[in-house]
């Protein structure tokens, strides 16, 4: 203990406390930095990410030699030949009819799931030979892919590896094909159908892998692998590994978040950060931005990926594409247990490194720390600090805080409504204006404005930390869009310089205008004012908070901040005039 | 209980007698003459009644060879898409014995002659009247297949499942002999059902009862009979099962139909089941008993798929040559619409069973038989040697001991025997999100005209805490109520530990309907160390009961179910016991500190540091040796000086 009481004489002796409350302004903004930089600057670099292996031993990817080729492919062309014609003359619904007596020929069990908004989705099982039926693989082809293409090969070989599968005796898992209608909202309510009423099953499902193959080309370039889940969930990293593992032995390339061909044989700094950042993204848009598919598995403890077939000219047929999920179902159906339990947390840099959890969570852990730390130099760093705990101040900013909440609530729900996204923003534009109209008309109260800040960047410090597991990505980055808040000041002489300051903090720190405009910079697919609709329909169709955790754990600290903005007098001040 | 008594009253008449004669003879005469007994049962179940040469000598004579209450037969049956059900019976009976109630004697049964040694005693120690084995798996497909096999009574849900009728004092003892049985069974049959103890043992009411033609002896008219039965679904069924199934049998697979028992052949299979029941039955009027046994193993084998692994074990993908292509549809060389396998079926049971039956058992009392269940479309002829046979009835009768083959053929394999529909299909899902409750939903099709009343059994493990009271239908006629489908319910709630929740209720499914029973169920937390080695598989839930008892007496079990209880992460207690380890070892060391040191002031501190810290060592250190060096430089100087 001689160590730490030297110390603490140490800290003691050079004031090292006064010295740092004096500067928690700073220090606040030095975390946040120092949070973004790590994740910028140290986490791609060298040393600081492992190679990706598998974890569980039994998965055994690409031990055993796959045999979809040769005269499979025959097959599948006469099944996609045909699939080109349905898409063309017939509905899904007869499609559907036709493509359930294929299946049913080799044995599938087969039944259509129909939802009156979504529309239907045919699904077949196959029941494990030598399995006790309790567990199942799920392929997954939906008639129409993200962009709308008619997914033909995609649906034609996953009925042709249905047919191919049931000649093999050494399934232990039930392999269920499902054919919806689009790898959304009509996949979503399948899934959800099948863990409360569907009457045909079969088994827990343990993975789900969609085939996205546009078209009727035979040949492909490369690999895009999609593995972003619902609410910052992801897959367990073995599946992900397996996937690329198989697609590599085969002599595909793997591309992540949709990089281009040209970038994927990059292995350096940049191209790491890329892939990085770029994960982020879709981690924190999953659902909202285009489905590929896996998302509509995601949260019933089913892992699921999407491998999607990009190109129509390159050196690789669609049979090579077919041995992917192939030797992935192999893999799984020698699961014994479950996927190891610790390797759900991951971000990944190139198709074969990954940062895990212990050393990326630091970054976003720093940007939460920045607020606790703006939430006490609120506290700490004015005349106010000795009011008592229940004084009115304290007591009038948890009200206020209350009010704040519940307004935000009053907003998440009106939107349900009246879904006017132009209102909103103009609306969140005005309110940022008000401590600028005000100013010469209405004061607050020093303390309040105090007060209420520091209870909205505890708040906000409250939420991000809760978040931080659960949504990496979704914490990290309403951490750094939220920050430029703390940096408000309380004015109280009407200083134009400041108060427009303050403006222009606040306006960037909205949820809202800034939601709008970093999707605006960053997802071409969500301009304009799409991304609210998009939110909206994430949370009706697919259960994904983000809408929520904006309204509720991001709008109410900003509308408080907004108010305490207002230019403030002194208490003395304020008596005096009374 | 009352059914029985008379046995007893009889019986005891036969004790009474016995010891009346007892008293005439000397004990060793009365053993001759059970000795006797038996070989006059012999003698009797013989062919050659009238012989009078010594039973010995039987056994040698190759003219008239001995036979014994042994029986078995092969059934084949075609199931639509080109499947067959082969189904090995095996029947058999043990000899007389008395019915012992004095302990002392208890060798009256030794003479075992086609009924398994083993299985006797097991019978005698543990009290158990009615014995029935399960071991199943697989997915019997009732919508293509029709009903299962001798209505369902046969097999069992997935994995091992055991139900027996035991006669004990009172319910504690038929319970202790219930966990010997399952352990000896469980050394028997190479398989887990020594796992079987009270927390997964029931009770049943009002399924599995014997039925009324099954006189079941009370041997002691004191106690009673108790049903008992327990099942484990995550028993994987191997070949391990199937080797003590055939030692059992007389023949022990080298002759008769059961040479085409082979572990592997067998479980290559969509669904097999082995079954075992022993019977006690006991004649009226000379109150002596005997076990009769049936032994079956059935098993559904895809036909073109098992013949073409013999050919080419993997199944690799088929040359081009060998497509058969939809001709109506675009065809090339490139492209090809597969057509559905072929109508046209030809083969030979041995090419599905890897070898040919080993002629006649040569020991039954009737010639082992082999029948092919077929419609006129079919062609089925048994060969001997090189030769063909065929019969009217597609039945066969194995007499020679040349090995024996049945052939197979037609031109349209899809026309089948339409075997009768099931009265009622039951399906069952677990439901719901989360790690912490689940639901259950139950789907019960009636395909029928008629209504269809059953009783649904259902034995929970008690770390599912069931509640009934959300107990819910689903169903597209809303006029039905709960009421009106759930006639009656019995229910054993769980005790943790201890006892499964038992669920019997009886229900009425109305016509051509389809309707869903759904409850809700909390998943409770196991200890540490209740959780078995593969934690992470997750437990399996058996499968649950329909006993249709109205408009047929039928047997549907549900599929077994994959239930995941929240499972800690084994490394975890690691990580706690060093994290704990630490904290406990920074709160001593500060506790220690404050009860061994002395308080001071920082002043006084300083103060003492400065004269006893090492520095100020150090430094007195220095002052010492710089004075002793000082002192020897001056000392020469003195010593100069006063030279």
């Amino acid at each position: 203990m001689a160590l730490v009481e030297n110390l603490h004489r140490r800290i003691v002796s050079i004031g090292l406390v006064p010295k740092f409350i004096s500067k928690l302004s700073q220090l606040s903004l030095l975390c946040c930095v120092i949070g973004l930089g790590c994740l910028v600057a140290l986490l791609p670099s060298d040393g600081q990410f492992r190679r990706t292996y598998i974890s569980e031993n039994a998965l055994l990817p690409s031990q055993a030699y796959s045999y979809f080729r040769e005269s499979e492919w025959n097959i599948l062309r006469g099944y996609r030949t045909q699939l080109d014609i349905f898409q063309h003359v017939s509905t899904i619904h007869d499609t559907n009819a036709e493509v359930s007596k294929w299946l049913q020929q080799f044995g599938v069990k087969t039944a259509v799931y129909e939802d009156e908004q979504y529309g239907e989705t045919l699904y077949g099982i196959f029941h494990a030979p030598r399995g006790d039926g309790t567990e199942a693989m799920a392929i997954a082809a939906p008639w129409y892919n993200e962009n709308g293409e008619h997914n033909t090969g995609g649906a034609a070989l996953a009925i042709t590896l249905m047919r191919y599968f049931s000649r093999w005796p050494v399934w232990s898992k039930n392999i269920i094909i499902v054919l919806s209608e689009d790898p959304k909202a009509s996949l979503r309510s399948w899934v959800t159908a099948y863990h409360t009423s569907l009457d045909l099953t079969g088994g827990s499902i343990e993975s789900a892998i969609v085939l996205d193959y546009p078209g009727v080309s035979d040949r492909f370039d490369y690999v895009e692998l999609h593995y972003d889940g619902l609410n910052g969930e992801t897959p367990n990293l073995d599946l992900v590994n397996v996937a690329v593992h198989v697609t590599e032995h085969e002599g595909m390339k793997v591309s992540l978040h949709g990089l281009p061909f040209s970038e994927l044989d990059k292995n350096d700094y940049n191209s790491r950060l890329k892939t990085m950042l770029l994960g982020i993204k879709d981690s924190v848009l999953s659902g909202i931005k285009k489905c590929y598919g896996n998302e509509a598995f995601s949260g019933w403890r089913i892992q699921s990926i999407t491998l999607k077939a990009k190109g129509t000219q390159g050196p690789h047929d669609v049979t090579t594409f077919g041995r992917i999920p192939e030797a992935m179902s192999r893999s799984v159906n020698n699961l014994l247990e479950k996927f190891h339990q610790s390797f759900f947390f991951y971000l990944l840099l190139a198709p074969r490194f990954f940062i895990s959890i212990g050393t990326y969570l630091g970054t976003a852990v720093a940007v939460s720390v920045g607020f606790v730390l703006a939430a006490l130099n609120q506290i700490l760093n004015n005349k106010y600090a000795g009011l008592p705990l229940l004084s009115i101040y304290n007591i009038w900013s948890v009200l206020a805080f209350c009010i704040a909440l519940t307004f935000a609530f009053i907003t998440s729900q009106l939107f349900f409504y009246f879904p006017q996204p132009v209102a909103l923003l103009s609306f969140n534009v005005l309110f940022s204006a008000l401590p600028l109209v005000l100013s010469t008309r209405i004061k607050i109260q020093k303390p309040f404005s105090y007060r209420f800040k520091a209870i909205a960047y505890l708040y906000m410090a409250i939420v991000l930390t809760s978040l931080l597991v659960l949504n990496f990505s979704l914490a990290l980055v309403m951490g750094v869009l939220a920050f430029p808040m703390t940096r408000t000041t309380t004015i109280t002489n009407s200083n134009v310089f400041l108060s427009l300051r303050n403006f222009a903090l606040i306006l960037a720190s909205n949820p809202f205008i800034a939601t709008w405009a970093v999707v605006n910079f960053v997802e071409p697919t969500l301009s304009g004012t799409r991304v609210f609709g998009a939110l909206i329909e994430a949370w009706q169709q697919l259960g994904c908070w983000t809408w929520f955790i904006l309204c509720l754990g991001w709008y109410p600290s900003w509308l408080l901040v907004t108010y305490a903005s207002i230019d403030a007098i002194d208490l003395e001040t304020a008596k005096k005039e009374n | 209980m009352k059914l029985h008594s008379w046995i007893s009253v009889l019986l005891l008449v036969y004790k009474v007698t016995a010891e009346l004669e007892a008293d005439v003879f000397p004990v060793d005469n009365e053993v001759d003459s059970i000795q006797q007994e038996v070989i006059q049962e012999t003698r009797k179940n013989g062919t050659d009644e009238s012989s009078s040469v010594p039973p010995s000598s039987e056994l040698l004579s190759l003219e008239d060879p001995v036979q014994y209450n042994f029986q078995e037969n092969l059934n084949l049956t075609p199931l639509p898409n080109n499947f067959l059900l082969a189904s090995f019976q095996f029947y058999m009976q043990s000899e007389t014995f008395g019915v012992n109630r004095n302990e002392h004697e208890s060798n009256v049964y030794s003479h075992h002659t086609v009924f398994p040694k083993p299985v006797g005693p097991i019978m005698s120690q543990t009290n158990t009247r009615q014995l029935h084995l399960r071991f199943t798996h697989g997915l019997w497909d009732s919508q293509e297949w029709g009903q299962l096999p001798h209505s369902g009574l046969k097999s069992g849900g997935n994995g091992v499942e055991l139900w027996a009728v035991i006669e004990g004092p009172s319910k504690e003892k038929a319970m202790q002999s219930w966990i010997t049985l399952a352990n000896s069974l469980s050394g028997l049959f190479c398989a887990s059902i020594n796992f079987i103890d009270s927390s997964k043992t029931t009770f049943p009411v009002s399924s599995f009862l014997p039925t009324e033609d099954d006189a079941i002896p009370l041997f002691n008219e004191n106690s009673s009979l108790y049903l008992i039965r327990a099942a484990l679904a995550n028993e994987p069924i191997c070949t391990e099962n199937l080797t003590p199934f055939v030692k059992l049998l007389p023949t022990r697979g080298k002759s008769g139909i059961s040479s085409l028992l082979d572990g592997h052949k067998i479980f290559d299979s969509n669904w097999h089941s082995l079954s075992i029941d022993v019977n006690t039955i006991c004649e009226d009027n000379t109150g002596e008993c005997h076990y009769s046994m049936e032994e079956f193993v059935e098993t559904v084998v895809n036909v073109p798929n098992s013949l073409a692994r013999a050919d080419r074990p993997i199944p690799k993908p088929l040359g081009g040559d060998e497509l058969r292509c939809d001709t109506n549809k675009p065809h090339d060389a490139f492209q090809c619409f597969p057509l559905p396998g072929s109508r046209e079926v030809d083969f030979n049971i041995s090419k599905l069973f890897g070898k040919k039956i080993c002629g006649s058992s040569l020991l039954g009392k009737t010639s082992s038989k082999i029948c092919a269940h077929v419609p006129s479309n079919w062609n089925v002829m048994v060969q001997v040697g090189d030769l063909l046979f065929t019969t009217d009835d597609n039945c066969f009768n194995v007499n020679s001991n040349e090995p024996h083959d049945v052939h197979f053929e037609t031109s349209d394999s899809g026309n089948v025997l339409i075997s009768k529909e099931t009265p009622l299909h039951v399906s069952r899902a677990l439901t719901g999100y989360g790690q912490d409750r689940g639901g259950l939903r139950s789907v019960f099709r009636n395909p029928s005209n008629q209504p269809v009343e059953l009783v649904y059994f259902e034995s929970l493990p008690w770390f599912m805490r069931v509640y009934l009271s959300s107990l819910a239908l689903e169903s597209d006629d809303s006029d039905l109520t709960l009421d009106s489908v759930v006639k009656s319910t019995f229910y054993s709630p769980a005790r943790d530990r201890e006892r499964p929740t038992h669920l019997e209720r009886k229900l009425v499914i109305p016509p051509n309907s389809t309707l869903a029973l759904s409850f809700q169920f909390d998943k409770s937390l196991l200890k540490y160390a209740e959780y078995p080695p593969d934690a992470n598989h997750g437990f399996e839930i058996e499968a649950a009961v329909a006993t249709i008892t109205s408009p047929e007496r039928y047997e549907a079990r549900s599929s077994s179910l994959l239930l995941y209880l929240s499972t800690p992460d084994f490394s975890m207690p690691y990580n706690v016991i060093i994290l704990t380890s630490t904290v406990m070892g920074l709160a001593f060391g500060t506790l220690f500190n404050l009860i061994s040191k002395q308080l001071l002031t920082l002043e006084e501190a300083d103060r003492i540091l400065a004269s006893t810290s090492p520095k100020a060592k150090l430094l007195r250190l220095k002052g010492k040796i710089i004075g002793l060096l000082k002192r020897n430089n001056t000392k020469p100087a003195k010593i100069a000086k006063s030279e």
